[in-house]
């Protein structure tokens, strides 16, 4: 009688803390183990040496694109109203390259020296300019989220002085938006170049690799962005939307899905054209044989076709349901095109003895520590981005910036002023 | 107090922890085995307690201690003769030696004055092995026959030195019990077909025929009693045949010749079937490994259930649509 | 709050040419990622003859004690690599000490980089194990420590006697052409590909002679007569690594 009273107790919001709750427990008991045992515990080898956190790492770092897209949208090309749909996606972009750190600590086989890469300098190394853009990057969605976290009532209340400064740096906002832009630009570029420059591998060795990922990075991370506004709008109070600004995002990413599968297309047919030895194996692997599934459909049916024409056709794009499944569908796509691209060319053995090099396969399957330590990553992004909605107001479209209301109402009354005059000339002119 | 002497205390404390520090810091760092120019056979094991282990428990260790020696050299009288090899260093004049049995200074010598920054001298050609296996009775002679010899090998291609043993090869293909896996490590050619050979059948291995050892017995007693050793020429003569066919060698009908050319005619000795090992999943295959049929289905599966329940009220809607179309 | 004295398109326009500046230099930079090692000096390089290897792994043991290297990891296997009439050829693959190498290029921490003669050595304290190098090698070379090697070597002492350290857990390790032995010969007047004590183990350990060492820069030495009077070849030389490990054919007259 008593389990059932307090079953009966549980609302659906601690509902969900608990599960996210045992899943991050989860997470940390499979990612202490790895702390203790090592690296022994995965499925990972030799042969394929980077697996399900690299994709889990990657991932994070293309939903969280974002970020700069629409904060470089609302900064530098002026498009004011967009700003509290920038407010979110800064957030989101916080709490997926925190995900990202917190599986690069997990995957790498020195945890204790991942400061390494901010002291010993590598200038010709991708990873090292990925690693120093994605922490300069980090710093900077620290301080585009601050005016966010200055908004928690607690805070408020306890430190109001430094609650003011911290609402204060959204003065500065254009020039973070800038340095947020360049060096998003070159990093989620620079993630796609990590395997384009390998000569070793020919089925990665190409340059548009970088385009593709930048391309996919910056249709996912807005679909993230506004797919969580949108469930969020619908599942609580707390969080309120401004329907026409998520659809005109939402427009906008199916322009990208265009332009993302123009480029898919031609980097796909190119790839068809004279047999290379890794190179044409590896598009086997990924239209016809173990990836074929996940690229066909995941990648290319759900993940850019279908979306597209969802988002790009005016009756499904105004409807909740319907725009809601498209996101979701580009952020599935946009995972499966990182696991797809790390796991071909890693699956791809290539011989080095002499005469025509000969191909073989190998395979990979993340063991349980991996799975349970990559679900927990993910449970915590989900918990921080419920926990903003609730206490920070991250979802909030009615609450605009202060002072760029005031700018708008300044440039409507300048507007206005101007339109004023004008009328008063004309009415002098024609007394 | 004025403000100088309490600078001056301040000063003498700090002297005072920074001493004690680099004391403390003094007693953690392990110092380097310094040279030392007494290196006796007793301080080798200091640094080289893994060759010293290997080294004691094999025939060079025990060479003064093996109970077969020990009884049969006591028995003779102790003879200084058995100790020019049996003991280091023995200077048959005052009839003591450096030290007993074969340490390290038999085959290391001289030790160097600041090692280990000098290498300890080693001769690794047979003639360092020859001083005390070099008797016509041993293996000296016979080697320097051999295509090996021939070949700049030395004695330790194949025996460890230290431990005075045959050496292992991680992963050597055959699992033979005798010295053949060494053999057939190098000589990998001519094991491809020997295994499916009349002799291989008859449990005859390399060390039967090439070194002499007697079928059946892989013991190294066979030789070690009297100093006899193994014919290290690796040659295969007449003799060797002889000690198993010597019945049919003119035995009309029954002659090695015989049997041979019987088998070429009845169609060549069958080879056997490879017994089939249950292999794991060899980590680089020739085709990749596909996903399961099942697998497909179930997500395919787990699709349609999705597919399904958004698309359910326009079915709804279609179904009812269609129903009141053929009431009607 | 005043109002910036520069209107949105100036603003838009000096950024513009701020980050394409920027990826300007970026570009530039990287066309110079791949400088060839600083030559000079000694240039090593290791000569297979393989009409003499008989694919008998003492080059493995040898390597494995005197590296200290754990049973799992090979730094120099010996592939098979085909049939010249009936006999079976191998080949041994140490690290090729490219000197335009991918690991060293991709090394985030820089924990690779060239030695002044050629070796592309490790520093196993920088290595954060990220694996980079190990996907980015086309030669397999590398790898990595997946747990800690704390038994006891079986290849030691019977085949040397570990004279480097040993790695931890969570780095990547491979094939330094046994610089340590290279560096100490050299000390003692000794020349590295001439003197056992000064060679790599697996070069000395040899028993059929089929690997030699040297200084390719020293046209008197054993590796420079070799690769001027037989024809050699290099593994994938294809892609542009500049190995420095050369293999002499083995042919149907001399295998």
């Amino acid at each position: 009688m008593k389990i059932r009273l307090k079953l009966s107790k549980l609302s659906p919001w601690l509902a969900w803390l608990i599960g996210l709750g045992v899943v991050i427990a989860a997470g940390v008991g499979a990612g202490l183990i790895v702390f203790w045992k090592g690296l022994s515990v995965t499925n990972l080898t030799d042969l394929i040496p980077w697996g399900l956190w690299i994709t889990i790492d990657l991932s994070s770092i293309a939903v969280s694109a974002g970020a700069f897209s629409l904060c470089a949208a609302v900064y530098l090309l002026g498009l004011k109203r967009y700003q509290p749909v920038a407010r979110t996606a800064t957030f989101i972009g916080l709490i997926g390259y925190t995900m990202a750190l917190l599986t690069l600590i997990l995957d790498i086989g020195r945890p204790d020296r991942f400061w390494h890469a901010i002291v010993y300098w590598n200038k010709h190394s991708l990873l090292w300019e990925v690693t120093m853009c994605v922490t300069l990057y980090l710093a900077v969605l620290v301080l585009e989220s601050m005016p966010i976290f200055a908004q928690f009532e607690w805070l408020k209340t306890r430190w109001p002085k430094l609650a003011e400064k911290m609402s204060h740096v959204h003065h500065y906002a254009p020039y973070l938006a800038v340095v947020g832009l360049g060096l998003s630009m070159l990093h989620q570029s620079s993630l796609g170049a990590v395997y384009g420059v390998l000569k070793a591998r020919p089925f990665w060795y190409r340059p548009d690799i970088s385009v593709l990922f930048i391309i996919s990075a910056v249709a996912g991370g807005m679909s993230l962005t506004v797919f969580a506004s949108m469930l969020s709008a619908r599942l609580t109070r707390r969080a309120s939307v401004d329907d026409s600004l998520l659809e005109g995002v939402a427009y906008f990413i199916g322009w990208t899905l265009v332009l993302y599968l123009y480029f898919r297309f031609w980097d796909a047919l190119s790839m068809t054209y004279t047999y290379q030895p890794g190179r044409t194996e590896g598009l086997q692997l990924l239209t016809q044989g173990p990836l074929s599934f996940n690229f066909w459909v995941g990648e290319i049916l759900l993940g850019i076709v279908i979306p597209m024409v969802l988002l790009l056709y005016r009756p499904t794009r105004t409807s909740q349901l319907w725009r809601m499944i498209a996101l979701i569908l580009v952020v599935g796509g946009v995972v499966a095109y990182r696991w797809d691209t790390n796991i071909s060319g890693l699956m791809i053995v290539l011989s080095y003895l002499p005469g025509e090099p000969i191909v073989g396969y190998t395979h990979y399957f993340p063991s349980l520590i991996e799975v349970f330590s990559g679900a927990g990553v993910v449970a915590y992004g989900l918990l921080t981005f419920s926990l903003g909605v609730r206490y920070l107001k991250v979802v909030d479209h009615r609450a605009m910036e202060a002072h760029v209301e005031e700018k708008e109402l300044a440039e409507h009354a300048t507007a206005a002023s101007t339109i004023l005059n004008v009328k008063r000339e004309n009415v002098k002119r024609n007394a | 107090m004025s403000k100088l002497e309490r600078l001056i205390i301040a000063i003498m404390f700090a002297m005072l922890a920074a001493g004690i520090t680099l004391v403390v810091a003094q007693a953690q760092t392990p110092q380097p085995p310094q040279p030392t120019n007494s290196i006796t056979g007793d301080s080798c094991v200091a640094c080289h307690k893994d060759i010293y282990d290997t080294w004691q428990s094999g025939a060079h260790g025990q060479s003064l201690t093996d109970p077969v020696f020990a009884e049969s050299w006591n028995a003779q009288g102790k003879p200084g003769a058995c100790l020019v090899c049996h003991a280091t260093g023995y200077d048959p004049a005052t009839g003591e030696s450096e030290a007993e049995g074969v340490v390290c200074t038999g085959c290391h010598s001289p030790i160097p004055p600041n090692h280990p920054t000098d290498n300890m001298p080693i001769d690794a050609s047979p003639d360092l092995c020859g001083r005390c296996h070099s008797d016509p009775r041993f293996a000296t002679e016979n080697w320097k026959l051999s295509a090996h010899y021939q070949r700049s090998m030395t004695c330790s291609v194949c025996h460890d030195p230290h431990s005075a043993g045959m050496k292992s090869v991680a992963g050597a293909i055959n699992t033979s019990a005798d010295a053949s896996d060494l053999c057939a490590n190098c000589h990998k050619g001519v094991m491809q077909n020997f295994p499916t050979s009349k002799h291989a059948e008859a449990n005859v291995t390399c060390v039967n025929c090439h070194l002499g050892f007697n079928v059946g017995t892989t013991d190294v007693t066979d030789f070690v009693s009297a100093h006899k050793a193994p014919d290290h020429s690796f040659m295969a003569t007449l003799d060797t045949c002889n000690k198993c066919h010597v019945n049919q060698m003119h035995a009309p009908g029954e002659s090695v010749a015989a049997a041979a050319i019987a088998i070429e005619e009845s169609g060549g000795t069958p080879t056997p079937l490879p017994t089939p090992v249950a292999t794991p999943t060899p980590l680089v295959t020739n085709q990749p490994v596909p996903v399961s049929p099942f697998g497909f289905a179930g997500l395919a599966g787990l699709l349609g259930l999705v597919g399904g329940m958004v698309l359910s009220p326009w079915l709804e809607r279609l179904y009812r649509h269609l129903n009141k179309n053929g009431g009607e | 709050m005043s109002q910036p004295k520069m209107n949105r398109r100036d603003f838009l326009k000096i950024t513009a040419v701020g980050v394409t500046a920027l990826a300007g230099a970026q570009v530039i930079r990287r066309a110079e990622a791949s400088e060839p090692t600083p030559s000079g000096g000694r240039q090593w390089a290791m000569v297979t003859d393989q009409s003499l290897c008989n694919g008998c792994g003492y080059c493995v043991m040898a390597c494995r004690a005197h590296n200290d290297i754990p049973p799992e990891i090979t730094w120099n296997p010996v592939l098979e690599a085909g049939q010249v009439g009936d006999k079976k050829i191998y080949l041994p693959r140490p690290c090729m000490q490219c000197s335009q190498a991918p690991c060293v290029d991709v090394c985030p921490v820089k924990a690779s980089y060239y030695r002044l003669d050629g070796i592309v050595m490790m520093n196993y304290d920088r290595c954060i194990g990220c694996r980079y190098c190990e996907v980015a090698c086309p030669y397999g070379a590398r790898a990595f420590n997946w747990k800690a090697f704390t038994e006891q070597n079986p290849a030691v002492p019977e085949w040397g006697q570990p004279e480097v350290a040993r790695r931890p857990r969570g780095v990547v390790e491979k094939c330094a052409f046994c610089y340590q032995r290279i560096d100490r010969g050299l000390a003692l007047g000794m020349t590295p590909g001439v003197d056992p004590d000064a060679t790599p183990a697996c070069v000395v350990v040899c028993p059929v002679g089929a690997r030699f060492f040297g200084d390719l820069n020293d046209l008197g030495s054993t590796v420079s007569k070799l690769l001027k009077a037989r024809t050699s070849y290099r593994l994938r030389a294809d892609m542009g690594t500049g190995p420095r490990v050369y293999y002499l054919s083995a042919t149907e007259e001399n295998a």
